[in-house]
């Protein structure tokens, strides 16, 4: 009897010891292994209080969130945003830290964006943190949004490598956005403490231009996220839609990430009081819509009939791809849908638009994960639910904008198609920072229509959904990855050149560790690409209305279907000659205006028709 | 009820407590995927089938077609299913299906092992699994030793201890944070807000450590088993209870049920120690009489 309490106390003390050893390693913030990430929260001076600083500017008004390190009880937790004004430094908001998280939110209205301004943040007597509220760059022909995705800090795939690299090359190209666009964080219980992190590691570019986080699924703490509207999820995997993590969570990541944004177009919060921020960002005669693919979006878990071995995952290639394009399953959801379509009419202060969301509309990779080998489709990407995707692509190419997205661990290039291959807007994925969960895009069989020499992968295909897909470029990594742990994953970046003089889109993807400005430098295999703003609607099958000559530069053009009354699409002509393209054998109304079209120039175009002259003046 | 009764209800507990996990297990595998991915995509692994003369290709496939790893992958699920029949058919002297359990017990820590490394190395998500992987064993040496032979004894304790401890860990979020998905099952399930669901884990979490010592404890043993056999039942049907809907196919039932039943040792075996320490205030006895009883037991069982 002896014998057996002393060997039960004998066990649980080895347990608690432990336990207790493993307290004092999180205390110390000592890695567990080879693949686990120190992240703590370093106790900094009060000088260094402030970490970094996110803003935008858009319609004249400055948003600017200051992220902290804790305040320590008893300091002050007014924070102040002081603009440099004839050398002296000028006071124009100030604000309340917000404890949960540590940041302090500004918001300036009337704010001069023809010129650049320099600006501190500061606390108390001794923290100051400076950088630069940029000019709109209206008069600069290319906008360079530079796209990151992915910023695991795991060491096991080079997450504890510098980033560096990222730093220098979007200081030489001095890119004027910054676009990052989910999973910034990937521990699910620490945001706080790997959003300092990721501010640590970022901020030195942050700091002087506006930059755009989409919070993803990692960030709110979860592996995959369909947010349906705010729903609790308790699923392993989060497939039955919603939010692992407890609302006030949710919204301290959201308030981290996106409080700099744009005002939001309809703030209405969804359930567990979870804000929405989707909105636009004017800048650069670039029109940037911003949306949350995640947030209203179905969860499959139950809702599909199960295809693989996961509830998001279909591996039966057999399967009927309309079996799950379920009714009732939401991707954007009715008010993003809605917000889509006036933008997309919306071209004041607009030569291009853009997209920018956490991942593409369409199923872009074969093969998943580690040894999980081939997957017919992923329901994490925005290809499903099918309906929803295809009218989400229709409201978006009506506005000839350009999809620049992330998420997927492999950077690729795709037109998508809708009702024919083609005939819808472009997206580019970009790489992860570094690749924690790799995928391949690998068609078992050679798309049609390829480009010369183009590789087997490229072409038309259709999906794990059915869609309508056309590749251009995969940037796949090694089958078994090895050595260097950021290229051989295919880690990187990318870089989108919009010239709003030529209308050009140009695509650049990069691996780890190069200089972008040498010319030795190679970008992955199917980069760089260029295309022009007028090919995210141009379906091969349309034809051409007669050409329209105008009296004034860069009209905004419309076309609206005579017989139906709906809007094909609006787009800012370039220069003073423009040839609609329409599709073959239907009557359009065209109108124009110079920033809206508000003139009916044409009752009766059609296509192959004559072209005119238009008075606009 | 006969001398022999009390003995082969523990017995039947332990049965169906190692049943219930191992054909939770096999739903996993046949029906979903096991969580072994992680071990398996790894350069070491590689390295160990090399050096058995497979190739890449063999190993993971070509891409167009399944490689060792995903065939091997969906055969355990059989395994699973064969050792949770074992659970039923084995007998005292079933030395071959022993065996075959204690194998079963091993695939559990493989999986067990493959979760905290998925976890990145949270420890407490291998301590919970404690029951589930320790339930072969416990059966075997109930069937071979005893039901009360002191080595069961101690090793049911010890099961219990581990996923009252994991759990524990877990439920006071330190130093360890807690699942996000325990905060969700609470408020969905007691319909209350974030805040107080965070209250009651931390309750909770502080009880199921008082449940590890009071299994020490001669005058409060029985009651933490009783609380551990509710709770655990408890925490193992939450998952089904908060996510079953009428609106998902088949209700969600094969989403969740399983997730129930493959937690049947976190109740089964604290309901052991219940039923064990009911009739006697000494949980062990001699070796002689364990035997005697078990041998009893089994002749029960293969006659009625």
């Amino acid at each position: 009897m002896k014998f057996v309490r002393l060997l039960t106390l004998c066990c649980t003390a080895l347990l608690i010891t432990g336990i207790a050893d493993a307290q004092q390693n999180g205390k110390k913030g000592k890695a567990k292994g080879k693949g686990r990430a120190i992240l703590a929260i370093p106790e900094v001076e009060k000088k260094d209080i402030i970490c970094f600083a996110l803003y935008t500017v858009s319609d004249n008004t400055l948003k600017l969130t200051a992220q902290l390190y804790p305040i320590p009880e008893g300091d002050t937790k007014t924070v102040r945003l002081e603009i440099e004004k004839d050398g002296k430094w000028v006071e124009v908001a100030k604000t309340e830290a917000i404890e949960r998280g540590w940041t302090a939110p500004f918001r300036v209205e009337d704010w001069d964006d023809t010129k650049a301004a320099k600006y501190r943040v500061a606390h108390g007597t001794e923290a100051t943190y400076e950088g630069t509220i940029r000019k709109n760059p209206t008069d600069k022909d290319e906008v360079i949004v530079a796209g990151f995705t992915g910023n695991s800090i795991h060491p096991s795939h080079g997450g504890d490598l510098s980033r560096q690299d990222l730093i220098d090359n979007v200081k030489k190209v001095d890119a004027d956005v910054l676009f990052f666009s989910g999973d910034q964080v990937y521990d699910h219980h620490r945001h706080y403490a790997a959003w300092l992190r990721f501010g640590r590691d970022f901020g030195e570019i942050i700091k002087d231009r506006p930059t755009l986080c989409l919070p993803d699924d990692h960030d709110a703490g979860q592996p995959n996220l369909w947010g349906e509207s705010g729903k609790v999820s308790t699923l392993s995997g989060a497939a039955d839609g919603g939010y692992i993590q407890p609302g006030d969570y949710v919204q301290e990541v959201e308030r981290a990430q996106t409080s700099h944004f744009p005002d939001p177009v309809d703030p209405t919060k969804i359930a567990q009081g979870i804000g929405v921020w989707y909105t636009n960002l004017n800048w650069g005669n670039i029109d940037f819509a911003i949306l949350e693919d995640r947030k209203f979006k179905t969860g499959p878990a139950g809702r599909v009939p199960k295809q693989g071995p996961r509830p998001d995952h279909i591996s039966n290639p057999e399967y009927d791809p309309a079996s799950i394009d379920v009714d009732g399953a939401i991707l954007l959801g009715e008010r993003q849908l809605k917000f889509i379509d006036e933008w997309a009419q919306d071209w004041s202060h607009a030569n291009m638009k853009a997209v920018l969301s956490a991942t593409i509309f369409c199923g872009g990779a074969h093969i998943h994960g580690s040894a999980n080998g081939r997957l017919h489709a992923d329901m994490d990407s925005n290809g499903w639910p099918q309906t929803p995707r295809n009218n989400a692509l229709r409201s978006l190419r009506k506005g000839f904008a350009f999809h620049y997205a992330g998420d997927q661990h492999l950077a690729t290039i795709f037109h998508q198609g809708v009702d024919e291959y083609r005939d819808a807007i472009w997206s580019f994925c970009v790489p992860s920072i570094t690749n924690l969960y790799l995928r391949w895009w690998e068609p078992l069989e050679a798309g049609a229509n390829r480009e010369a020499g183009a590789p087997d992968y490229n072409g038309d295909h259709l999906d794990g959904f059915n869609n309508k897909v056309t590749n251009y470029a995969a940037a796949n990594p090694e089958k078994n990855p090895a050595g260097n742990i950021l290229n051989t994953r295919a880690a990187g970046f990318g870089f989108v050149r919009f010239n709003t003089k030529s209308r050009e889109i140009r695509m650049e993807c990069w691996p780890r560790n190069v200089d972008v400005t040498d010319p030795a430098a190679e970008q992955y295999p199917g980069w760089p690409r260029t295309i022009s703003q007028f090919d995210n609607y141009n379906p091969p099958s349309w034809g051409k209305l007669g050409e329209l000559t105008f009296d004034i530069e860069n009209p905004v053009v419309q076309l609206i279907d005579a017989e139906s009354d709906e809007i094909l699409y609006t787009v800012r002509a370039s220069g003073k000659t423009f040839t609609p393209g329409a599709p073959k054998g239907k009557t359009f109304v065209v109108k124009a205006g110079k920033d809206a079209p508000d003139t009916v120039v044409s009752k009766e175009a059609k296509a192959g028709g004559d072209g005119q002259a238009v008075v606009l003046k | 009820m006969t001398s022999s009764n009390p003995d082969k209800l523990l017995l039947l507990i332990l049965r169906l407590g190692g049943f219930c996990c191992f054909a939770g297990w096999a739903w996993v595998h046949l029906y979903w995927e096991g969580p072994y991915g992680i071990l398996l995509w790894r350069d070491e692994t590689f390295a160990l089938a090399e050096w058995f003369g497979i190739s890449w290709d063999e190993f993971v496939g070509t891409g167009a077609n399944d490689g060792l790893v995903q065939k091997w992958l969906a055969r355990i699920g059989w395994l699973y299913l064969i050792l949770s029949i074992l659970t039923l058919t084995v007998r005292k002297k079933s030395k071959v299906q022993m065996a075959f359990l204690m194998g079963g017990s091993g695939l559990l820590v493989v999986l067990s092992y493959a979760k905290y490394l998925a976890a990145l190395g949270q420890l407490p998500i291998f301590i919970e699994h404690g029951s589930q992987m320790l339930i072969p064993v416990i059966l075997v040496l109930a069937l071979s030793l005893g039901v009360r032979h002191r080595a069961t004894v101690i090793t049911a304790i010890v099961a219990v201890i581990m996923v009252f401890s994991g759990h524990g860990v877990y439920a006071l979020g330190y130093p360890w944070p807690t699942p996000a998905n325990f905060f969700g099952m609470t408020s969905l399930i007691l319909n209350v807000e974030a805040e107080t669901a965070c209250a009651i884990l931390r309750v909770a979490g502080i009880l199921d450590f008082v449940v590890c010592i009071g299994l020490f404890v001669p005058l409060a043993r029985r009651s933490c088993a009783v609380y551990a056999a509710v709770w655990g039942f408890l925490t193992a049907i939450a998952r089904p209870v908060a996510g079953m809907s009428t609106d998902l196919i088949h209700w969600g039932a094969d989403q969740y049920i399983h997730e129930a039943i493959l937690r049947a040792p976190h109740f089964m075996l604290p309901l052991y120690l219940f039923f064990l320490w009911k009739k006697s205030e000494d949980p062990v006895v001699s070796e002689a009489s364990a035997s005697l009883r078990e041998e009893e037991a089994d002749a029960y069982m293969s006659h009625s």
